[in-house]
């Protein structure tokens, strides 16, 4: 009987069409996805039926944490040739070199700027004992960070901090129960989170000082800015689905006052039968 | 990484090339792929938010009462938002913290009795429920049930509209003549469509405004408003009236 010869078979795989594979999900989702954006208190928006997108540019972000602290952004046009398009239909002679000089006008970066320059000049005009002074720098790097949510007169303190600490401020924060959340709030000498806001109609807060800052800025220079602000479009608000409704009693409320009376609302979607 | 396989079966004549089949290793690969699908995944917003339109009336005083709005009382439907309480008043939260909200509900004017106490028997009590094979239920119910003219209308021209009836070459302008008879239905005086006046407790999550909100435009209904509350509805929902101590000197 001869012996049976037992074949040594390779053990190698041929991993090609896998790697085939895993380069096409690897584009899809490159080229699909949008970054999250980094905001300081995640929350969990309520759901409606409404189908209508939100928009990414050209929008005022109104977050309102659970607790009714309140969070500004503002983005500006994510398509750099939409101020040259302008340009150009204001000014139907424009040579190529010119109309490229406003390509990227009307980006966040230099919304924010504007408006952070804007804001902390009114602030001035009403405090005028203690101004705050930022230099160049410190604005741009204000702008760059997108969400402003502290009084006007941290900003400076928040600032100097670095990027790390800057983001322990608000987890550290968010981390407090309630009620430590307010003690920490009544303390002096710290970066207090959220911007002020309240319900008194004859005082401005800072929270109106932001939105009329945002608002003068874009009537100023940004005219798809202001036109999405008039129409609606343009004001997002976005609140935990179990935050009181007396905090967002005191949002909606200062947006009324400032006679921002179109907004939109932020939810996530939902089929009918929920 | 990359192997070269060298083929020892059979006998090759002399001379003739060696057939060298290249294998390479893609595991490596593979792995660095995978990662990298993984912080994609995990880093991005498939969805984005969607938003609800709303507008708001202005909030300066409308001094004559004319001016008001009055609400024709047949067609008035008050919702008072408000979160499940426990026997004190306080919310009261479910074992995973949630609050569970509330609908009361009240037609016309509030019915008063003799003291010009309001009634409390006159709210009736509802939920967000949602549809159940197609059935609206809790609050969509009562809502769908005193619009339903204006539901059937609308119902009629999304019909047309699916048909492409309004402009069966152009999709937009079939959109936009769509929209704008529907928007002519949901106005007509003529179809008697309540007007809801949609009120919320400061206990009241924000889901549940959303919620009321959402409501609106699945039952069709365009004339609604966000208001305050006031001191009968407080009554009514046996909550301590107070008068507000952040109102301006004047």
């Amino acid at each position: 009987m001869g012996k049976v010869k037992i074949k040594r078979k390779s053990t190698l795989i041929d991993m090609t069409a896998m790697s085939d594979v895993t380069v096409l999900l690897l584009t899809f989702f490159m080229l699909t996805s949008t970054f999250l954006q980094k905001e300081p208190v995640t929350v969990e928006t309520p759901s409606s039926v409404q189908e209508q997108k939100v928009s990414t540019s050209n929008v005022v972000n109104v977050l309102v944490s659970p607790q009714g602290e309140v969070f500004l952004n503002v983005a500006g046009e994510v398509d750099p040739d939409a101020s040259v398009a302008y340009a150009k239909e204001q000014n139907p002679d424009l040579t190529a070199a010119e109309a490229r000089k406003e390509k990227g006008k009307w980006a966040s970066d230099s919304v924010r700027r504007e408006v952070i320059i804007q804001a902390i000049s009114d602030y001035n005009g009403m405090h005028t004992s203690a101004p705050v002074q930022l230099t160049p720098d410190e604005v741009m790097q204000l702008a760059k960070l997108g969400t402003i949510g502290m009084p006007i007169a941290d900003l400076k303190k928040f600032l100097a901090l670095s990027q790390a600490e800057q983001d322990q401020v608000y987890t550290k924060f968010y981390k407090l129960s309630d009620e430590e959340k307010e003690q920490y709030n009544r303390q002096k000498d710290v970066i207090h989170v959220g911007i002020p806001i309240d319900l008194n109609h004859d005082k401005t807060n800072e929270f109106q000082l932001w939105m009329r800052a945002i608002k003068k800025v874009a009537q100023r220079s940004y005219p798809n800015l202001n036109d999405a602000m008039t129409k609606g479009e343009g004001i997002a608000v976005k609140s935990d689905r179990r935050t009181p409704f007396s905090k967002m009693h005191v949002v909606l409320d200062n947006l009324q006052t400032l006679k921002m009376t179109r907004f939109t609302l932020m939810t996530a979607l939902k089929s009918q039968d929920q | 990484m990359a192997q070269i396989e060298q083929s020892d079966k059979g006998k090759k004549k002399k001379g003739a090339q060696k057939k060298m089949p290249i294998h390479v290793d893609f595991t490596p690969m593979v792995d660095m792929n995978m990662l990298l699908i993984t912080f994609f995944m995990l880093c991005t917003t498939m969805l984005k938010s969607q938003t609800l339109k709303i507008a708001l009336p202005s909030n300066e005083k409308v001094q004559n009462e004319q001016q008001k709005s009055q609400a024709a009382e047949s067609q008035a439907i008050t919702l008072l938002l408000d979160t499940e309480r426990d026997e004190k008043g306080q919310p009261k939260f479910d074992a995973d913290g949630k609050m569970k909200n509330v609908i009361y509900y009240y037609e016309g004017a509030p019915k008063l009795d003799a003291n010009g106490e309001p009634l409390k028997d006159q709210l009736q009590t509802e939920a967000f429920l949602g549809n159940e094979n197609n059935v609206q239920r809790g609050i969509r119910k009562i809502l769908s049930e005193r619009n339903k003219t204006v539901i059937k209308k609308i119902n009629e021209l999304k019909e047309k509209w699916r048909n492409k009836g309004f402009d069966p070459n152009n999709e937009d302008e079939n959109q936009r003549l769509y929209e704008e008879e529907a928007a002519k239905v949901r106005n007509d005086k003529e179809l008697k469509a309540p007007i809801v006046m949609i009120k919320a407790t400061d206990e009241a999550s924000w889901e549940s405004v959303i919620g009321a909100l959402d409501e609106m435009s699945i039952s069709e209904i365009s004339v609604y408003q966000l208001e305050n509350l006031n001191d009968l509805d407080r009554k009514m929902l046996g909550l301590p009236v107070e008068t507000p101590a952040a109102a301006p000197a004047q």
